[in-house]
């Protein structure tokens, strides 16, 4: 959901200054093949931009420095995007500290996304994604909670985070504390589960249908036929094959990777 | 301070024009210090925050004209300076009760970070 949205916009960032880079130089420089290839047509390799990279290394290093207690890793993407690791303590503390420091100045909390990865420790991952209007540039602050462990809700630093932290709950039930008004925000009135958890069910639990004699609808615990109680809940996870830690390696001795294992041919199971 | 001419406005919306830019900020940074001066003296922090609102109070200091102020500290116009210290201030304060010059709080379990 929204984690994949922040990835377009992201991207769609990189795109346009690229295309600004790339008119740059074929103004300025005709004579360099820098981005041309042996035909002469332009590559879609994109231009690493170091001065960028080192300037996004610079001030992850900076965040680092000033808030030890908190922040565990720095890490910049091969995008050049700048992600903040932090434990789950300190969420209001590096946040504010990004909104209100002078240096930082991101004034602007885009998204908060969440991630369910059930092999992790701690299965859920929160991403805010924080906007500096002063500094052109973003980042994005990540840390980690599980069903049970509340965090603590950035409500206090960001009054956008209310309804992203509503949709959090909803979706994946990460409990946010100190939060004003946490409840249902997507999902329909008496609705039950999470619905973007990996064990969720496709079908969800209820079925509603409208019912002729008592002239109104009514909610029934989902039944399906035998043929479509078959999923192949494995697909998603299996396009990640190193998350199976110590199975299997990628790769076997005659250097075939391997696929997802195949119980059952998925294409008899959908008819 | 002698009368200057005020411009009409900032031209932001919700931000009105600052009076005495001058006088403002010259408390603000002067609470700002008092309040990084409760920290310890070698958490990071402390010492970026102090060589950047030494910087800015120097220039404040010195310049009395409003625009060339605003030129030489290069970060908006004077009202958003404004509103930067201020956000500044309350920082300061909330790093003392925070204490986040300490050492980590708690280590990411094994494989947690850990993306194929």
């Amino acid at each position: 959901m929204a984690a994949c949205l922040g990835r377009l916009l992201h991207s769609s960032g990189n795109l346009l200054r690229n295309g600004a880079h790339l008119k740059r130089q074929a103004l300025h420089t005709s004579a360099r093949v820098l981005c041309s290839n042996a035909s002469g047509g332009l590559t879609t390799i994109r231009p690493q931009d170091e001065v960028m990279r080192n300037q996004l290394t610079v001030f992850g290093e900076y965040v680092a420095e000033c808030l030890p207690k908190y922040v565990q890793t720095v890490q910049v993407t091969s995008q050049n995007e700048l992600e903040v690791l932090i434990s789950p303590e300190g969420v209001v503390p590096v946040l504010s500290f990004l909104k209100d420091h002078h240096n930082a100045q991101f004034k602007s909390l885009a998204d908060i996304a969440c991630v369910d990865m059930p092999t992790k420790p701690y299965r859920f991952e929160l991403v805010y994604m924080l906007m500096s209007l002063t500094y052109n540039s973003r980042i994005r602050v990540r840390t980690y909670t599980d069903e049970i462990t509340p965090i603590e809700s950035c409500y206090s630093v960001f009054k956008a985070a209310d309804w992203y932290e509503r949709e959090a709950w909803d979706m994946y039930g990460v409990y946010f504390s100190n939060h004003p008004d946490l409840r249902r925000i997507l999902t329909d009135y008496g609705f039950e589960g999470h619905p973007f958890r990996k064990d969720f069910p496709l079908s969800g639990y209820v079925e509603i249908r409208y019912d002729n004699e008592l002239k109104r609808i009514v909610q029934e615990p989902v039944e399906l036929a035998q043929e479509f109680r078959k999923f192949d809940l494995s697909s998603t996870w299996e396009t990640f094959p190193a998350h199976r830690q110590g199975s299997k390696p990628l790769m076997d001795t005659q250097g075939r990777g391997h696929e997802a294992p195949l119980e059952e041919n998925p294409t008899e199971e959908k008819k | 301070m002698e009368l200057q001419f005020l411009r009409a406005t900032t031209g932001l919306t919700g931000m009105a024009v600052a009076k005495d830019p001058h006088v403002a900020l010259r408390v603000l940074y002067t609470k700002t210090l008092a309040a990084l001066e409760k920290l310890p003296k070698d958490a990071a922090y402390r010492q970026h925050t102090e060589g950047i609102i030494n910087d800015r109070f120097d220039l404040v200091k010195t310049v009395s004209d409003v625009e060339e102020l605003e030129r030489k500290i290069n970060c908006g116009q004077i009202e958003q300076v404004i509103i930067q210290a201020e956000a500044e201030l309350s920082l300061a304060r909330k790093m003392a009760d925070w204490k986040a010059w300490e050492p980590l709080v708690s280590e990411p379990p094994e494989g947690q970070w850990k993306w194929p």
